[in-house]
């Protein structure tokens, strides 16, 4: 399927780029803000990988939660926060950091890399889509312990948080 | 039983020294004398009778107390063992110990530290025992260090005055010297003997085990811890500077029984030197010479105790004369006479120092033969027995030296010595007139002697006169009892008994004319020393050899330990570790930089050995 | 479309995550930073779970979503609760453990 393939490729890219470029924009801007909204980008770039891969439920759910909550949730805290241009950080090094630890990390990435590709596996032809259905079944049979393990560090997250960001009455 | 006699000694010293610690200021006057005399008394009653056992034809005595040190090969066992050698020593030394300190206990009796002086008497007999009684070289290396240390202690008894310490701190120095030289000589021993026992008798087993050079050397460097010892050129200084301790300690230390530990050495390790008869022969010269030295030096000395300390240099000269050229049982002989009677002439000027109130010059004494009577007859005795005047003690012990020299053809030694004992009879008698004959330039008011002092010279008289019978040779119609008992590897040479009446009468004759040039020099007058001609005054100063040591020898080593004091110490050694110590500070001031508390810098960290390890598997190992 | 893409996609993104982690200082950046990383990994979980045809990835991957929420709402809680305290969200300002007396 030559053509399947090709437009596959083309919708690989575009979405490449946009991961790709959304990151590296999160990792150099200076506005608070303009970094979230890099990282808005690559969510919704990495939303879209997970459609490329057949797999509607996952992508779905990383827009529902990724992007609509924890995305949201950031900008939230940002705006919070709300700290005045002049009290900014000034990171003069900034792009010295980023060069040095680039060459630092290159030979890991080329190794995760290797090792992950050294699998020589080729997608299957077949298109098995992971519906819901897939996904749930396996959910609530042989993965139900995670599950609930899941579940119930969401409640201590939401505890912990509450816990951490709350005001204190009496003095220390 | 045999370790009582070494054990008693030392367990009264300890037992004096922690009950004089108690209470310094206590006289304790009949304790004291009663343990510190009583238990050389037990001592020599007990040394009597193993020398009983021996005579009566019992096989050499051991006893071993425990197993002191085991390493491997080097095998050192706490033990004692008396053989015929041994326990004629032991014998004389434990009979005259005893005299020389109930003789202290009337000396001593005024001073205040009493307790003391007899707690280190006592140690010093049990040093001396333990190194007569000894069975193997280390427990007798041992007791050498002990007398050595005794010694030391002694002689800067009177601490208040400082040329006391000094005296004591230069005798103990001079004798780690020798001791150096001992100490190579037992270890070239052990490494040479190479695992086959430590003991005196296994050693004289595997005494041809060894080559001939390295027994030279043994032989060398054993003498040199003798020379320290017992006051041998070069290394005599310290015995005249010695006599500032008090007279007992001269009397039994360096009369009788320390100053022969060297001679009692080279005749215990007969089996040995008997192999090298040329380092014997080296011995024998440096005996002849410092005799002779000692003499000449002697002849123009004034205080009374430094005569009688080079006295017994050059008999000690006498007795290594003997024992190098192979005559131990002569050497050892004389060694027993001479105990008697230099003790007696030690002991007796103790008596007229004490009785001239602490005066020490023999010319501003004189005509003291009047009042004290007992102390007269007995230096007299004693006097006659050193010259060498028959029948006395002196005559046959350096007759047998002398005629040993003769026979065996080493004719410069016998000339030595028969001039040496001309000059003994000379210096012996010059004191003895000065002393008791002279007219005195002043009078003095005597001091009333106790019977402690005066009895013991009795004895000791007594010794003198009839000990030399003992080593009677077949000349003089003796059987030569005490060379038979001793059983030692004797060199014997046969001369003919007219030859042997001859050199005796050559004996005689020296000491006769001796004493009378003596008499009309000093019988009369009182001759006070000038130093007119040059000579006179190089031997008055002792030939200046104090100073000559202290030129060459001295001020080089003082300029050394300033250097390195000063220098060498707090510049390079305490420089390096400064150095060290510098560059871990600066070290650690840079590692401590690393840790900033920013988290950042820790993640970067992980990084760096991540990197670090991608990098290696990537280029050393060939990508994955 | 190879799966080696995917994987090549990921690593990239992952070694994007770790370099924002140790350059910058603004603790925004660093959390985001932390989810890029995370997120790379759910990446590599779908294209496994796709190869091998098992769902188990998936549900592993949505899972790791789940966790990243709760990591979410934890971090910012700790960026209000610091900035209350030292007026400041830069993490170089949070040194103690570097002085003397920590």
């Amino acid at each position: 399927m030559l053509e399947t393939n090709t437009l596959e490729i083309i919708i690989f890219s575009i979405l490449a780029a946009f991961m790709i470029g959304g990151s590296l924009a999160m990792i150099t801007n200076k506005q608070t803000v303009f970094s979230a909204f890099g990282f808005l980008v690559a969510m919704l770039g990495l939303a879209g990988m997970f459609a490329l891969l057949d797999n509607r439920f996952l992508a779905i759910a990383q827009i529902m939660v990724s992007v609509g909550a924890v995305v949201v949730f950031s900008m939230l805290t940002i705006l919070t926060i709300n700290m005045k241009e002049k009290s900014l950080l000034v990171e003069p090094d900034k792009f010295k950091w980023i060069a040095f630890s680039i060459v630092l990390i290159a030979p890991f990435t080329y190794l995760l890399y290797k090792s992950l590709s050294s699998t020589a596996l080729k997608f299957s032809t077949s298109i098995q889509t992971f519906d819901t259905k897939a996904v749930g079944h396996e959910l609530f049979t042989s993965w139900a312990l995670p599950f609930e393990m899941v579940s119930i560090l969401l409640l201590v997250g939401m505890l912990g948080s509450i816990v951490i960001a709350r005001k204190k009455k009496e003095k220390r | 039983m045999l370790s009582l006699i070494v054990i008693l000694p030392f367990f009264s010293a300890l037992l004096m020294a922690l009950v004089y610690l108690q209470d310094t200021s206590k006289k304790r006057y009949l304790f004291f004398t009663f343990v510190g005399v009583g238990t050389p008394a037990f001592s020599s009653l007990l040394s009597l009778y193993f020398g009983y056992m021996l005579l009566n034809g019992s096989e050499t005595i051991h006893t071993t107390l425990f197993e002191w040190i085991s390493i491997g090969e080097f095998q050192v066992s706490f033990a004692f063992m008396a053989d015929r050698l041994s326990v004629v020593m032991i014998s004389f030394i434990t009979v005259i110990g005893t005299l020389i300190h109930i003789y202290a206990a009337g000396y001593m009796r005024d001073d205040g530290a009493y307790g003391k002086f007899f707690s280190y008497f006592n140690l010093f007999m049990g040093s001396m025992l333990l190194l007569i009684l000894a069975d193997n070289p280390i427990m007798m290396f041992v007791g050498w260090e002990l007398v050595g240390l005794s010694s030391y202690l002694l002689i800067g008894f009177y601490h208040t005055e400082s040329k006391n310490i000094t005296a004591a701190n230069k005798a103990f120095m001079l004798n780690r010297v020798g001791d150096f030289g001992f100490i190579m000589g037992i270890a070239l021993l052990f490494l040479s003997l190479e695992g086959t026992g430590f003991t005196y008798e296994s050693i004289e087993l595997h005494i041809l085990s060894i080559d001939h050079d390295t027994l030279t050397l043994i032989g060398i460097f054993l003498f040199i811890g003798a020379m320290g010892k017992s006051a041998q050129i070069p290394l005599y200084v310290w015995l005249p500077d010695a006599m500032a301790g008090p007279t007992p300690v001269s009397a039994l230390i360096h009369a009788a029984t320390m100053v022969t530990a060297g001679v009692y050495m080279v005749a215990r390790y007969s089996f040995l030197y008997e192999q090298i008869p040329d380092v014997g022969l080296f011995i024998a010269y440096i005996g002849a010479a410092s005799a002779l030295f000692a003499a000449i030096i002697a002849s123009y000395q004034s205080d009374i105790k430094k005569i009688l300390a080079y006295s017994t240099m050059s008999q000690l000269g006498y007795m290594f004369m003997a024992v190098g050229i192979g005559a131990y049982s002569s050497g050892i002989f004389h060694v027993f006479t001479h105990a008697f009677f230099k003790a007696l002439l030690f002991m007796g000027a103790g008596a007229v120092i004490v009785a001239l109130h602490h005066e020490q010059n023999i010319f501003k004494m004189g005509g003291l033969k009047k009042h004290l009577k007992l102390v007269y007859i007995t230096m007299f005795i004693a006097t006659l027995a050193i010259s060498g005047i028959p029948p006395f003690a002196g005559f046959f012990s350096k007759d047998a030296i002398l005629v040993a020299a003769f026979s065996s053809e080493h004719y410069l030694l016998w000339a030595m010595g028969s001039l040496t004992a001309g000059l003994t009879a000379f210096y012996m008698f010059r004191l003895l007139f000065s002393v008791f004959h002279a007219q005195p330039k002043e009078q003095h008011s005597l001091v009333k002697l106790p019977k402690s002092m005066t009895t013991p010279l009795v004895f000791l008289a007594f010794g003198s006169a009839t000990a030399g019978f003992l080593g009677l040779n077949a000349a003089y119609g003796g059987s030569a009892f005490i060379n038979n008992f001793l059983n030692l590897p004797d060199v014997s040479h046969h001369i003919s008994h007219s030859s042997e009446y001859m050199l005796g009468a050559l004996n005689v004759a020296l000491g006769v004319s001796g004493m009378m040039l003596a008499y009309k020099m000093f019988a009369t007058k009182t001759q006070e020393l000038n130093a007119d001609t040059l000579l006179k005054k190089v031997v008055i100063n002792k030939f200046y050899i104090d100073e000559i040591y202290e030129f060459f020898v001295l001020k080089p080593l003082l300029i050394l330990s300033r250097f390195i004091a000063n220098v060498l110490d707090p510049k390079v050694f305490d420089g390096f570790i400064n150095l060290n110590v510098w560059g871990y500070k600066n070290a650690a001031t840079l590692f401590a930089r690393l840790q900033n508390g920013k988290v950042r810098y820790y993640a970067l960290y992980i990084l760096i050995g991540v990197s670090a390890m991608s990098y290696y598997m990537i280029f050393k190992l060939g990508g994955l | 479309m190879t799966p080696d893409m995917f994987f090549g996609l990921a690593s990239v993104l992952f070694s994007i995550g770790l370099v924002g982690i140790i350059s910058r200082r603004n603790l925004f950046v660093v959390y985001m930073s932390i989810e890029l990383m995370l997120s790379a990994i759910s990446l590599i979980l779908a294209t496994f779970s796709k190869l091998q045809g098992d769902a188990g990835g998936s549900v592993m991957a949505l899972l790791m979503i789940g966790v990243i929420a709760s990591e979410a709402a934890l971090f910012l809680a700790m960026i209000v609760h610091l900035y209350r305290d030292y007026r400041t969200v830069d993490s170089d300002d949070f040194d103690i453990l570097g002085s003397a007396d920590a």
